[in-house]
């Protein structure tokens, strides 16, 4: 999980290196233009970004908050909205000139610390087949935004993807390959921050066919990099 | 210029590239913030610095707070206006003006300064009271405006390079001064504290290093000090520290701690009483 979790911390650190509001403490706002200026990089970004999801995070510091119906809370002078949270505690993030220029704050719908962070995944398909091959090119086209925004990360290299699950009992997935069986993922018990049981496929070195089906609807693909 | 750098590099940080479309063809990449939008900071602050490079006197000042950015990347940073160009998020480029404060016999006369916050959040203020000092029978120097550029390139989101060639100072316009440096961003200490560590060089021409640091035969005779002419070469190196407290999302207290040590010629001047010098300052601003 090592890899994967320094590509979220690359991301992150986007958000901490340009805004020091962040972060917040117990009943806290944090400020909404810093939050944008995180969050409209990838809006902006011009390279490949088709099979990409952006999203901001917030991350309770009260474990468990987030299985409540946390929900995120922006307030403005005329903005007011309500953005909720998914277990991994991610939405939508509205960029709204409204906002910014009222100075708009974010705070939870509870009260409690917390800190945000940019997050870039992988779509997920409603049909919950995924190309072995697009998994790839959704993982390069991560990796591109990656270097875009990070000059030290150009070493890098794709090397897997995550299919985070809700429950154990809604995840899963399995390989279909040309003229070989199907073979079911296994599915690990999760990254530690998180908790969520997850499906891990690892890109071959040479050219790969297949598709990777899931059971149900992942909560979240996530690349990994080496 | 050194404490202006942050502000340059601190508003590319999450700089991003065009979206495209011809209704934003005039917007520049690195803009963070919506079209038409600007961000400003309004405070006050107090700093303790030099009554002038190289002497042990020190001053200490109000110090009003002024930041303005604007979606179309001109930005105003306390007495420095420049204008970002670059269409990577980790490399940044423009062109920069800067007023260089002036000098009197009492010192730095009417000292107009900036410094940066960690972010983007330099400020800038006005002495509001000066003291003797040893100045006495040196020609006055009038503030100056200069013009140039900056060049920052971000080894990551955490590490850049900052450098900028700002020319047009000294007794007749034509002093350059260049400044390389090296920054580490946004260190996490506390919840909502964030420093900045910095070290840089400053390499000015002669005719800049004549100006601030050089005593004319005519100087001599009217003052305390042995006629000097300094060539150019490395004039100083800096080290610096700045931590930013974020109050509230409106809010926020900024300190800043320098130390520059002068080198070379501008070491070996007669006004050089004291080669290494601190420069201290605090100021609260509100994000508007």
């Amino acid at each position: 999980m090592r890899p994967a979790r320094q590509f979220i911390v690359s991301l992150a650190l986007l958000l901490a290196a340009g805004s020091a509001g962040a972060q917040a403490r117990d009943g806290d706002a944090v400020s909404y233009r810093d939050a944008y200026r995180a969050m409209v990089v990838f809006e902006k970004y011009g390279g490949p970004k088709n099979l990409l999801v952006s999203q901001l995070q917030v991350l309770p510091r009260e474990r468990g908050a987030l299985a409540e119906g946390l929900q995120l809370l922006l307030s403005g002078k005329t903005t007011q909205l309500s953005l909720p949270l998914d277990p991994l505690g991610r939405t939508v993030f509205p960029l709204q000139k409204a906002a910014y220029d009222e100075n708009a704050v974010l705070s939870l719908s509870r009260k409690g610390g917390f800190t945000m962070r940019p997050q870039v995944s992988i779509a997920v398909r409603p049909d919950g087949m995924y190309d072995v091959a697009d998994l790839r090119a959704a993982c390069t086209q991560a990796l591109a935004f990656l270097r875009y925004v990070d000059a030290s990360q150009r070493a890098r290299q794709c090397a897997a993807v995550r299919f985070v699950f809700v429950k154990r009992a809604e995840g899963g997935a399995r390989l279909r390959r040309p003229d070989v069986p199907e073979q079911v993922l296994p599915l690990t018990t999760g990254d530690a921050d998180e908790g969520f049981p997850a499906v891990i496929w690892r890109f071959g070195t040479g050219a790969e066919r297949g598709q990777v089906v899931t059971f149900n609807a992942p909560l979240a693909i996530l690349p990994i990099f080496d | 210029m050194n404490k202006f750098l942050p502000f340059v590099l601190g508003a590319g940080a999450l700089a991003a590239s065009l979206a495209g479309g011809a209704a934003r063809a005039q917007t520049p990449a690195v803009n963070p913030m919506p079209d038409g939008s600007r961000d400003m900071y309004v405070g006050l602050g107090v700093q303790s610095a030099p009554r002038y490079e190289g002497t042990g006197s020190r001053k200490v000042s109000a110090l009003p707070v002024l930041q303005v950015e604007w979606s179309n990347g001109v930005f105003i940073s306390g007495m420095s206006a420049g204008m970002h160009l670059s269409n990577s998020p980790t490399v940044e480029y423009g062109p920069l003006l800067a007023l260089k404060p002036g000098r009197d016999a009492t010192g730095s006369g009417r000292e107009i300064g900036g410094f940066g916050f960690v972010g983007s959040l330099p400020i800038a203020g006005e002495n509001l009271r000066t003291a003797p000092s040893g100045l006495g029978g040196m020609d006055e120097i009038g503030a100056r405006l200069q013009a140039g550029g900056f060049y920052n390139l971000y080894l990551s989101p955490q590490w850049r390079l900052t450098s900028s060639l700002l020319a047009g100072a000294g007794r007749d316009h034509d002093g350059a001064r260049l400044e390389l440096g090296v920054q580490r961003l946004a260190l996490a200490a506390g919840e909502r504290h964030r420093v900045s560590l910095s070290a840089g060089l400053g390499i000015v021409n002669r005719q800049y290093n004549a100006t601030y640091f050089g005593v004319t035969e005519e100087e001599a005779r009217r003052s305390r000090f042995s006629a000097y002419a300094p060539g150019g070469g490395v004039q100083d190196i800096q080290l610096g520290a700045r931590w930013h407290w974020t109050l509230t999302p409106s809010w926020m207290l900024t300190s800043n701690l320098q130390a520059k040590r002068l080198l070379g010629d501008a070491r070996h001047s007669p006004l050089a009483e004291r080669p290494t010098n601190l420069t201290v300052s605090t100021a609260i601003a509100y994000r508007f």
